[in-house]
């Protein structure tokens, strides 16, 4: 049901093709600023803090492919202030589906495939760099880290959009802030003071996304075991999603005519 | 007194400035951005600089107060927004806006320039907590200090007619997103904004060098940086001034030559 809904989407998007095209490009090219940046600095500079070149990108591309699952599975969810503010979401309420997952799809952001492509390039690329000892073991786990990672990254945005049961505007200034302070984790965490660092690993644990399975599977510091906390992370943010739907449902009073 | 002529212009300004204060959300939001944008690039660079060598010619406190500049650089004309100008076209509202008895391209300067009073409040008030947070920075003498505002003056005619100029490509694309994404990256590189354009290889700088980007963002602070100081700091800002002439008379022609292909369908 979910997926048909999103299929639509797709098709009806490809119905115009140079405009499809026009924003794959735009959101490639965006998405090649930050490692520009990132080429640039190592270009002077061995390593960040004991991080290299590809460690960094492979942190980068996780948190690349993460916001593109976003923006395919959940970018309806930016549409929940309107739905809320209007009164559209009653429409949603008698239906026999998750509320939550017809919100999540209730639009598909196209610029997923743009920021996909890059991801998985950056992602395959930083691998194949990086000599990291794959065992049969290892591999299972690396999977299961990194699927659970982008789960927590979907699920942060379906939370920081859940707001709108409480704060009514029409437009998602908290989830967009929300989504900027997870670029934050671009880059190694350990750069920022305890404070950030704390706040980035347990109340908002955008670190899960891209720092944390990375260390784990390069294997990399003290805290490197922490990765491993990532399905955690998942079920947690999960979680926290759902228990947010649920309350934020039970506040929500449609428009009245 | 304003001439007769000014006075629409300076009503569209007025009321720019008072509607951004109104409708202070997506305000707040670009900012936002900005903030964590800048708070990222400060720790980054204090990890990379802690040692004391500089990197590219650049110490730490200089490297500090090349990413308040620029900071600041962003956040002039940052929300005068090519999507407002994107959706009238698209949407055929801009019949309306051709009814008006103004110059389009001097109503939209006049409405970024309204913006920009609140902008750079802004970017100042960010930028004392900055100061507080990050240290101090070097400040350059006065000769170099009036060499350095005229240049930041200039970020602002030329940072709009960017941004407009690629506003006015709607009149041939339906895609307005996927242009203003690539507008944004080409900008954020070539203009220094990323990082200062010494970090990057030869031909990178030499494409920056023949654009007009490096002036929104490398100009004004190498100059306040004097890594760029007498002739050659005029240099830099007589390139800014050709490309703001060069902009200005293209878009005009744009605009044109858009008017004579534009369809508006209903009544």
């Amino acid at each position: 049901m979910y997926r048909r809904s999103l299929g639509a989407h797709v098709r009806a998007s490809l119905e115009y093709e140079a405009d499809f095209w026009i924003l794959v490009f735009g959101v490639g090219l965006s998405q090649c600023v930050g490692l520009v940046f990132i080429g640039a600095v190592f270009a002077k500079v061995p390593h960040i803090n004991g991080w290299g070149l590809w460690e960094v990108v492979l942190m980068y591309s996780m948190m690349t492919i993460g916001q593109g699952c976003s923006e395919l599975f959940a970018e309806g969810s930016w549409d929940l202030p309107m739905l809320v503010n209007r009164g559209e979401l009653d429409r949603m309420l008698v239906r026999p589906y998750p509320v939550i997952l017809q919100v999540c799809s209730f639009r598909l952001g196209m610029n997923a495939f743009g920021t996909l492509a890059v991801g998985t390039v950056l992602l395959v690329t930083a691998l194949a760099r990086l000599h990291v000892h794959w065992t049969p073991a290892r591999a299972a786990i690396a999977l299961l880290v990194f699927a659970s990672a982008l789960v927590v990254k979907v699920s942060l945005t379906v939370i920081a959009n859940a707001s709108a049961f409480w704060l009514r505007g029409t437009i998602s200034t908290f989830a967009a802030g929300a989504d900027q302070l997870g670029d934050l984790t671009r880059y190694p965490l350990t750069i920022y003071g305890v404070g950030l660092r704390a706040f980035l690993s347990t109340a908002v644990p955008f670190a899960f996304v891209g720092f944390f399975p990375a260390a784990w599977v390069l294997g990399h510091g003290q805290s490197a075991w922490v990765g491993l906390l990532t399905p955690l992370a998942a079920a947690y943010c999960v979680t926290v999603a759902v228990l947010a739907f649920r309350f934020g449902l039970r506040r929500y009073d449609s428009a009245g005519n | 007194m304003p001439s007769v002529a000014m006075r629409p212009y300076l009503a569209i300004a007025r009321i720019s400035w008072r509607s951004a204060l109104a409708y202070r959300i997506p305000f707040v939001l670009s900012l936002c951005m900005m903030v964590f944008n800048l708070l990222a690039m400060l720790s980054l660079w204090r990890v990379l600089l802690a040692s004391g060598h500089p990197l590219a010619g650049f110490t730490w406190p200089e490297m500090r107060a090349y990413l308040l500049v620029s900071f600041v650089t962003g956040c002039l004309v940052s929300s005068f927004t090519d999507f407002t100008m994107a959706f009238r076209i698209q949407s055929g509202l801009v019949a309306l806006d051709l009814t008006q008895p103004v110059h389009y391209q001097r109503a939209r300067f006049a409405q970024c320039l309204g913006m920009t009073v609140l902008e750079s409040a802004t970017a100042a008030v960010v930028c004392g907590a900055a100061l507080a947070a990050f240290g101090a920075i070097p400040v350059p003498a006065l000769p170099q200090l009036a060499l350095f505002l005229v240049s930041l003056v200039a970020v602002v005619p030329l940072k709009f007619l960017i941004v407009y100029s690629s506003g006015l490509l709607c009149f041939w694309t339906h895609n307005y997103l996927g242009v203003s994404f690539a507008r944004a990256a080409v900008s954020a590189v070539l203009s220094g904004a990323l990082v200062p354009l010494v970090f990057f290889p030869g031909w990178l700088r030499i494409l920056a060098e023949v654009l007009p980007f490096q002036g929104i963002a490398s100009t004004p602070a190498l100059i306040y940086l004097g890594q760029a100081s007498g002739w050659d700091a005029v240099r830099l800002i007589g390139i800014q001034l050709l490309w703001i002439a060069v902009l200005w008379a293209g878009a005009s022609a744009a605009w044109n030559a858009a008017l004579r292909r534009l369809t508006i369908h209903g009544g």
